[in-house]
């Protein structure tokens, strides 16, 4: 009986196995390998050299270009996540909300920039805000500028604004559509008014989704590697796009795997830090 | 022979054990329910059955065969969920065709036994429709024609009124038993419901929490319950403790807080023992004049009922016991009683 | 309270133009005959077309990216399908960090992930000089999506009703193929064309995973604005905002797409 038992089990994991032993040897081990990378020698005749060594790391703490890089990237990132959360609160909001007929249009028009691929939209971008682009001739009509749009941190904000917003926007809509509509009532028979209902019931039962936005984003922008580099075009370097040319590039990869952890380990500390701060908040949700 | 033979049977999740040690023998074309609050495992011997859980241990007979390690589509049943569980991209002459396919009865067998079973549950009218199409009561009319168009050995049957309003639970409850008297299978039904199992069952299996109490007649369950929780789970009653006193010419004289109470005993009961007399509401008498053994008691509160009076009695000791009699006389609360017991209508539980 | 509803509507609306303006943008740079893009639009014309088609390089790199798209759409759905039915059906201990196994491709940073392949395959497996990487590391990033699906349509399905064809005679392989099958059909249509699309948009991986022949649309259109710049990349990038909603719509024709939810 027990053999009966484990026969079956065993015969049931050739359906998950296919699946985990993919994830295994094309995720787990990889990622892996590129810590091990990151200590290997660099060369200047091929990706590595044979030997380990700290001198990559040293290199990307110690020298003062990198540290900034780190911080540039850093910055923009929260920067973006911020904008982004402004934006997206008062539309996930009114679509969660909303019950104008027009609703799965408006849900549709924010989830199809997803499905247009990233290089197109910063294709528009780049039309829109190049120095004759839209913008500065709709500026000129006015009698303003030409202000330089692109080529700058302006510019690759924007576009990492735009990109990302719908990330924000929908899990936010999603935690406000979960909210039992019958709580607002409550509430109101209860003598709050509308902002208080806003401020004391609405909101903090958001949280859980405005949590998964600000992760999802930041994560996001902090590893962007094509927008930074359309919208920069070399004049605005991120780690990512260093951490790429150290690949393609100039060949060093160990040196390019050690820039992307230390980025890596700084978004992750960054996100624990702000999970672990707002689950008190969220525990008494719970 | 009987048609169906549990010995011994055992069934674990993990940490959790369901089913503790059921034994049960099942007649030809016997109905029997499985009687007991949530959890307390009659779906989970019901499933073992069906063979969609495996046993821990124990053994699980159809007549003389061992069908305990056989996969549910070998074991020639019929099954009939809370849910109905009809399949929702197949009209209802498919969902009920299903089993003939699946064991290879087509032609005129398979038309014959297609256009009996969707008379016996009147929906010849409503072949081509969805489920989704149906209301509660018609789907689950179709998952009896689906599990009966095969005509199984076994009928077993999940709750299958659970999810129905009152009034249709009571049709039903007709409806199904009439069915299964005129086709004669052997039927397992696993209800939460006693009034369900009372009207439908030629037996009644009572379980808690994994073991089964008592197994009987539904005159059995209700005048002589085997354990405590039996007899609180079946309608209401009385349980007094006391001690055994004396036995007299069968019947027994019981030591209490309140007084002394006598009962008729089936069975020898030693001086000294501790013991619990049952007494079910209505054979309480309410008298405001004296009576030989009557226990002294207030009426504390009284509810009207429509056809019956639920009056609250504190007795001496402010043990409190319910009880409900036809209309007609009037006690006022708060008014001294005596309690009348019928020593023929108690029973005695350890 | 009627002057803070329509003080909410300005930004919002304000906020829509601003997700779909880029788009737009490009759609109409696709059909103007300018040589650049001017506002109010010069004129219309299709020479933007006429160039993507004639275009080698455009051309190739399109239906590459299809094939490739549909051959990611095959793999993922082949694996990532039996993972949900292992998931939600037969797996007991472990359920949490299975799931998570799962959509760690999705969770980790493309970027990233593309550099561990990139890594893993030059130093350990074959190079990246045939499309085979390209079409692994598609296929991971993917199958989380097929996962996703998959097990949304097995949770949505009526309960029981596998055990009640099992309990009619039907064994596991033709409850397979009678019951869920047919039951979970649109949730491996959804997994699939999100792949396809996730495939068919890349560029993280598909730029560090190429190799001389291997370009796909995106990388090609990237190529492209970084060295030169007309109006032929608009009309590549209109064509493939097309295909891609041409693709969503039919799928919803015929199946439904309602549950795309994360």
């Amino acid at each position: 009986m027990i053999m009966a038992k484990a026969k079956t089990n065993l015969r049931n994991w050739v359906f998950g196995l296919p699946a985990l032993l993919l994830v295994l040897l094309f995720i787990v081990v990889p990622y892996l390998n590129i810590v091990v990378m990151s200590f290997r020698n660099t060369s200047m005749s091929a990706p590595y050299a044979p030997g380990f060594t700290f001198d990559n790391y040293t290199r990307v703490l110690g020298d003062l270009y990198y540290l900034v890089l780190l911080r540039d990237t850093l910055f923009f990132a929260l920067l973006t996540t911020v904008l982004c959360f402004v934006l997206a609160f008062p539309v996930a909001f009114h679509l969660a909300r909303t019950k104008s007929r027009f609703q799965g249009l408006l849900y549709a028009g924010v989830l199809s920039p997803l499905l247009t691929g990233v290089v197109i939209r910063c294709f528009g971008w780049i039309v829109l805000l190049s120095n004759n682009g839209i913008v500065n001739q709709l500026l000129a009509y006015g009698g303003l500028g030409p202000y330089r749009l692109m080529y700058n941190h302006t510019g690759v904000t924007i576009a990492l604004v735009h990109v990302f917003l719908p990330f924000m926007i929908l899990p936010i809509m999603n935690s406000v559509q979960a909210i039992d509509p019958r709580l607002e009532e409550a509430a109101r028979t209860l003598g709050a008014s509308r902002t208080s209902v806003f401020r004391r019931v609405l909101l903090p039962l958001t949280l859980p989704g405005i949590q998964s936005g600000v992760i999802l984003v930041f994560v996001l922008s902090a590893s962007a590697y094509v927008i930074p580099l359309l919208l920069g075009q070399g004049q605005v370097q991120t780690v990512p796009t260093i951490v790429v040319q150290q690949l393609l590039g100039s060949f060093l990869w160990p040196f390019g795997a050690a820039l992307a952890l230390t980025l890596s380990v700084s978004v992750l500390f960054l996100v624990s830090t702000f999970a672990l701060s707002t689950i008190r908040s969220m525990r008494r949700l719970a | 022979m009987s048609r169906l033979t549990i010995h011994e049977l055992t069934k674990a999740f993990m940490a959790f054990v369901a089913v503790k040690d059921v034994n049960l023998e099942v007649a030809d074309g016997e109905f029997l329910s499985l009687l007991g609050p949530s959890g307390c495992g009659k779906t989970t011997t019901l499933r073992c059955v069906a063979g969609l859980e495996d046993p821990t241990s124990g053994k699980i007979l159809f007549g003389d065969k061992d069908v305990t390690h056989l996969p549910p589509e070998r074991r020639h049943i019929g099954m009939v969920f809370q849910n109905y569980a009809l399949f929702p991209h197949m009209t209802v002459v498919e969902n009920v065709k299903f089993g003939l396919d699946m064991k290879g009865i087509t032609g005129a067998e398979a038309q014959r036994r297609m256009t009996s079973v969707m008379e016996m549950v009147q929906l010849s009218h409503l072949q081509d429709r969805h489920p989704r199409q149906l209301s509660g009561g018609q789907q689950q009319r179709v998952a009896l024609a689906r599990a009966l168009v095969i005509e199984p050995t076994l009928l077993l049957l999940d709750e299958p009124l659970a999810n129905l309003d009152a009034k249709l639970r009571e049709e039903m409850r007709f409806f199904i038993r009439s069915l299964q008297q005129r086709v004669g299978i052997t039927t397992l039904y696993v209800t939460h419901d006693q009034a369900e199992s009372m009207t439908m069952s030629d037996r009644i299996v009572v379980m808690f929490g994994g073991y089964i109490h008592q197994v009987g007649s539904p005159q059995d369950i209700y005048f002589r319950p085997a354990t405590k929780e039996v007899a609180n789970f079946i309608g209401h009653s009385n349980l007094l403790p006391g001690k055994v006193l004396d036995e007299h010419d069968g019947i027994v004289s019981v030591q209490t807080a309140f007084g002394v109470v006598q009962s008729r005993a089936l069975q020898k009961w030693k001086s000294g023992s501790p013991v619990t007399v049952m007494v079910r509401p209505e054979t309480l008498r309410l008298t405001a004049g004296s009576y030989p053994n009557a226990l002294p008691g207030r009426i504390v509160a009284q509810h009207f009922l429509g056809n019956i009076v639920d009056y609250r009695v504190a007795l001496a000791d402010d043990t409190m016991v319910m009880i409900q009699s036809l209309g007609g006389q009037t006690h006022a609360t708060g008014d001294a009683i005596n309690v009348i017991v019928d020593p023929e209508k108690t029973w005695l539980l350890p | 309270m009627k002057l803070a509803r329509v003080g909410l509507l300005i930004p919002v609306t304000a906020t829509y133009v601003f997700l779909l303006m880029p788009i737009f943008v490009i759609v109409l740079a696709s059909i103007n005959s300018a040589e650049y893009l001017s506002f109010p639009p010069s004129g219309f014309s299709t020479k933007w077309y006429q160039s993507f088609l004639n275009s080698d390089q455009f051309m190739s790199a399109f239906r590459r990216s299809i094939l490739l798209g549909i051959s990611v759409a095959f793999f993922a759905s082949l694996i990532g399908t039996p993972a949900a039915m292992f998931y939600v059906r037969f797996l007991q201990r472990n359920r949490e960090q299975f799931r998570f196994a799962m959509l760690a491709p999705m969770l980790l940073p493309e970027v990233l992930t593309a550099i561990a392949l990139l890594f893993f395959f030059n130093q350990v497996l074959f190079g990246t000089e045939t499309i085979l990487p390209l079409l692994i590391g598609h296929v991971v990033i993917t199958m989380p999506f097929v996962f996703l699906t998959v097990t949304s349509a097995l949770y949505n399905m009526p309960t029981a009703v596998e055990e009640a064809a099992r309990t009619l005679g039907a064994g596991p392989w033709r409850t397979f193929r009678r019951i869920t099958f047919p039951l979970i059909k649109s949730g491996i249509i959804t997994g699939a064309t999100l792949a396809f699309i996730m495939s068919f948009d890349n560029v993280n991986i598909s730029l560090l995973l190429k190799s001389i022949g291997t370009v796909t649309l995106p990388i090609q259109i990237l190529q492209y604005l970084q060295y030169d710049f007309d109006a032929t990349a608009a009309a590549a990038s209109t064509i493939s905002v097309m295909m891609t909603m041409m693709v969503v719509l039919l799928i919803d024709r015929i199946y439904g797409l309602r549950a795309v939810r994360f």
